[in-house]
């Protein structure tokens, strides 16, 4: 299954993640979990060493790719299992560059390689962030970035078979309740 | 009334065009500085903003929105949730979050129909 799963902040979006991608692996093919994140200071090496220490013992495959995502799909196995954790890094990687330029095609870029992705791939799940519930008239990088993010979310929501919504550990089932529900 | 509701950028407006088979020209749309109420239109843009901007003039939005219920029992507002993010620092927003947050329940109340949006996908919170 392809699963889109969302939600607000440390409310265990991602161990369902990594439970529902551990559950539809099938071996032989390797369980994948593409890492997004690309630490660009110490607290964000803390952070993703606190990540691998969570995945420990699962038998992920790590694939390092915190941009051009349809790249996967050429050096791995696509009958794999992937985890894909998350769009949001994704989207801030390859819109801000470490240097603070913007790149504001980078959503339509991105968009296109998820596509493909998601047209080739059967197994896999994406995580990503609701970002959009703040009472704040934000500046316009950061609009744009949570517009984008929703644009990335929605195609995402169109082309998976169960879209989840994590709220404080309790999942509501937006999209292929029937399908989701004959497994968990 | 008909309240449609969701975090930004989730596809309220397009949901709402084909749900009910109006067009751009069927909808008032709101913004941060006109604190004139809506009318004219079916369908009620981002009534949050209005309701902004009323509050940047001190105007009292909570009435304002009660006269708009009133007034309109065949709109459908299109409505912002901003109740989910920190407490702002800035007392402007605070004031907007409360008050929006405020209406929403009001609106539901008054609405025939209520639809939460999440990533284009609605779900139906309220039909009669």
């Amino acid at each position: 299954m392809r699963i889109f799963i969302s939600g607000g902040c440390k409310n265990g979006k991602s161990t369902y993640a990594q439970k529902m991608a551990k559950d539809q692996s099938n071996p032989p093919h390797p369980l994948y979990y593409i890492a997004t994140m690309s630490a660009k200071d110490k607290e964000d090496e803390e952070r993703i060493v606190k990540h691998q220490a969570e995945r420990d013992g699962w038998g992920f495959t790590t694939i390092e790719q915190p941009r051009k995502i349809e790249e996967i799909l050429d050096k791995h196995d696509c009958e794999g299992s992937f985890l894909l954790d998350s769009l949001t890094a994704l989207l801030a990687n390859e819109m801000f560059s470490a240097t603070g330029d913007f790149d504001g095609s980078a959503c339509e870029r991105i968009a296109a390689g998820l596509e493909k992705v998601l047209n080739r791939v059967q197994n896999m799940v994406i995580v990503s962030d609701y970002i959009y519930s703040d009472a704040h008239i934000f500046e316009s990088l950061t609009e744009e970035y949570r517009k984008s993010l929703a644009a990335l979310d929605r195609l995402a929501a169109r082309h998976c078979d169960v879209v989840l919504e994590v709220s404080y550990t309790q999942i509501i089932t937006h999209k292929g309740r029937d399908l989701f529900n004959a497994i968990y | 009334m008909v309240l449609i509701f969701g975090g930004a950028y989730q596809g309220k407006l397009d949901y709402t065009l084909e749900r009910f088979g109006r067009s751009k020209d069927d909808v008032h749309f709101c913004n941060d500085t006109d604190t004139d109420m809506p009318k004219g239109k079916t369908v009620v843009y981002e009534i949050d903003k209005w309701m902004l901007a009323m509050i940047k003039k001190n105007a009292d939005a909570t009435e304002s929105i009660k006269q708009f219920i009133t007034e309109n029992p065949d709109a459908i507002v299109i409505c912002n949730d901003i109740s989910g993010g920190i407490v702002p620092i800035d007392a402007t927003f605070r004031k907007w979050r409360e008050a929006v947050g405020r209406a929403m329940g009001q609106l539901a109340q008054n609405s025939g129909e209520v639809v939460r949006l999440f990533c284009g996908i609605p779900t139906i919170l309220k039909s009669i």
